[in-house]
């Protein structure tokens, strides 16, 4: 049965659903924040309030604010998934 | 949650091995993939005088689009055109349902081109099935071994066109023949070329499913008067299989014969006679199987057609709704605001910073004196010459500034100006204006507030 092969084809474990779903939105997220971010300041002026010694070059800036945020918003979606995934279940008798 | 089931947690996952199909909408599809993948690998080769057309100099922090520079300052431009975009969306989406999922995504686009190197290398879907299942031959990893190839060299490909976008192509080009990539530049073409090969490659329609938010909340936007694809359940069912040469209305049958075409074909792998489904994409590879079959068995075609739920229910379809027209007068609205403003922006900036290191400096001659720097940015392509004056408070007057200031096409003076108010007007916190005009008959002008600082009254 030809219908029969897509049984199944259809699902990706709720675990993996959350992880990719997570890696994405915050992706994005980190996107916008690092353009509307970078848009008000520029990362030569933010090294030399850090450390005026620092010798690196915007683009390394850039990347890093990206990451930083990146990490922050994966860190906010990863762990609300997580509680949302991991919620004690309601008494069963409490159902229906 | 009404299924009282739990869903599986480790389900085994089943490839997908989308049918090749030809036919009108493939023709609409490739079109589309062919059109957008072009101006995606060829604008950042397009020249504009002597420098890249479309360049979005993230190390110079300015952006060159055809002959006009933006700045950072320019920033509402960027976010007015974002928000149009969005609304864009809307109002297609509510006209004609999922066209962006089905033709434009770029997660679509870049499907059909991976999947179009996988049909070059491993042959067509039942070919593929059965290489699949093969134990490991030389010809498993001959076949194996060319679309990855393929698969990467094009990632690799994309990642570099990608930020060829950033940084100049031509001199990137040569860096990559030379193999002397930079750092960061070399790490943002991997990055990019890797999301491509991943996404297109391995996880295609279940980027759709689990990872859109768009294909989550689209549903939103529809009504009944949305085109969507959808199977004609009234003339379709009774499904079944039967000769060409039996009447269907005889044998008791409707016109869908059951030959599973429709499923076949489909990228996200959904049954179309199930109805309207979020997994769909609207892709319209169905409507292509399913008219050939209909062209077959000399029915009529459109079994699987785009229609709208009110044409379905033999009920008028409205083009022009509320809905619409809301969705239509914020677009003009907002594309008017964006044209006029960039038509009417005047091509100078200034930027005024404070000293934060004094509040005010009393000096000999019972002057009051406060510092500031000034920036001056022209945005033009020319060089231009400058007039500075300050107002704002009686007698107020720069000090040790000429009056005129040359600054080059594109260059930003950085300036230290050192503002003088006599004792007896200077109060304490008071505002005043910096302002910059353009000594040629252009009229621009640009005027930037602050603060003047005294000693208080």
């Amino acid at each position: 049965m030809i219908s029969e092969e897509y049984r199944g084809a259809k699902q990706w474990s709720r675990d993996k659903q959350a992880v990719f779903a997570v890696i994405w939105i915050s992706f994005l997220c980190a996107a916008v924040g690092t353009m509307v971010f970078f848009a008000f300041f520029d990362p030569f002026d933010l090294i030399a309030v850090f450390d005026p010694d620092l010798n690196i070059g915007r683009d390394a800036g850039y990347a890093v604010g990206f990451f930083f945020f990146w990490i922050l918003s994966l860190m906010c979606s990863g762990i609300t998934a997580f509680l949302v995934r991991t919620a004690p279940k309601r008494d069963a008798k409490h159902r229906e | 949650m009404n299924n009282p089931q739990p869903a599986p947690l480790y389900e085994s996952q089943k490839k997908i091995y989308p049918r090749e199909i030809g036919g009108r909408f493939a023709d609409l599809s490739k079109l589309a993939t062919v059109t957008l993948l072009g101006l995606f690998y060829l604008v950042p080769w397009l020249m504009w005088d002597d420098r890249q057309a479309f360049l979005f100099d993230l190390p110079a922090r300015k952006f060159y689009l055809l002959g006009l520079t933006l700045w950072p300052q320019d920033f509402p431009y960027l976010a007015l055109l974002l928000i149009i975009a969005a609304l864009s969306l809307f109002f297609f989406t509510a006209l004609a349902g999922r066209l962006w999922c089905g033709f434009a995504c770029p997660q679509t686009v870049w499907t059909e081109a991976f999947i179009w190197m996988e049909q070059l290398t491993e042959g067509k879907r039942s070919q593929r099935m059965k290489l699949d299942k093969a134990p490991w031959s030389w010809n498993k990893i001959r076949r194996k071994g060319s679309k990855q190839f393929l698969w990467i060299a094009f990632s690799i490909w994309t990642g570099f066109t990608f930020v060829g976008y950033f940084e100049p192509i031509r001199e990137l080009n040569q860096q990559f023949m030379t193999l002397t990539v930079s750092g960061w530049t070399a790490f943002w073409g991997l990055f990019y070329g890797f999301a491509t090969y991943g996404n297109a490659g391995y996880m295609r329609e279940q980027v759709c499913k689990y990872m859109c938010p768009y294909a989550r909340f689209q549903s939103a936007m529809f009504d009944k008067d949305t085109l969507i694809i959808s199977y004609d359940e009234k003339r379709g069912e009774p499904r079944g299989g039967r000769k060409r040469s039996v009447d269907p209305k005889l044998a008791g049958l409707g016109d869908c014969i059951d030959c599973q075409l429709c499923v076949q074909v489909c990228p996200t792998g959904i049954d179309i006679r199930e109805g309207l489904q979020y997994e769909c994409i609207a892709c319209a590879a169905c409507i292509d199987a399913c008219d050939s079959v209909m062209d077959k068995m000399n029915y009529p075609r459109g079994l699987v057609r785009y229609t709208t739920e009110h044409s379905l229910n033999s009920k008028e379809t409205h083009v022009i709704r509320p809905r619409m027209m809301v969705y239509g007068a914020l677009l003009i609205v907002l594309i008017g605001a964006l044209v006029s403003s960039m038509a009417l922006r005047t091509p100078i900036i200034l930027d005024v910073i404070r000293d934060r290191n004094s509040l005010y400096r009393e000096l000999p001659g019972d002057l009051i004196e406060n510092i500031y720097t000034l920036k001056v940015i022209n945005q033009s392509n020319d060089e231009r010459v400058f007039k500075l004056s300050v107002e704002g408070v009686q007698g107020i007057h720069l000090d040790g500034v000429s009056d005129e200031v040359v600054v080059d096409g594109g260059g930003v003076l950085s300036l230290p100006v050192r503002v003088r108010v006599d004792r007896e007007y200077a109060q304490g916190i008071m505002n005043i204006d910096f302002v910059v005009e353009a000594m040629d008959d252009s009229g621009d002008i640009r005027v930037e507030d602050s603060r003047f600082l005294g000693p208080s009254p």
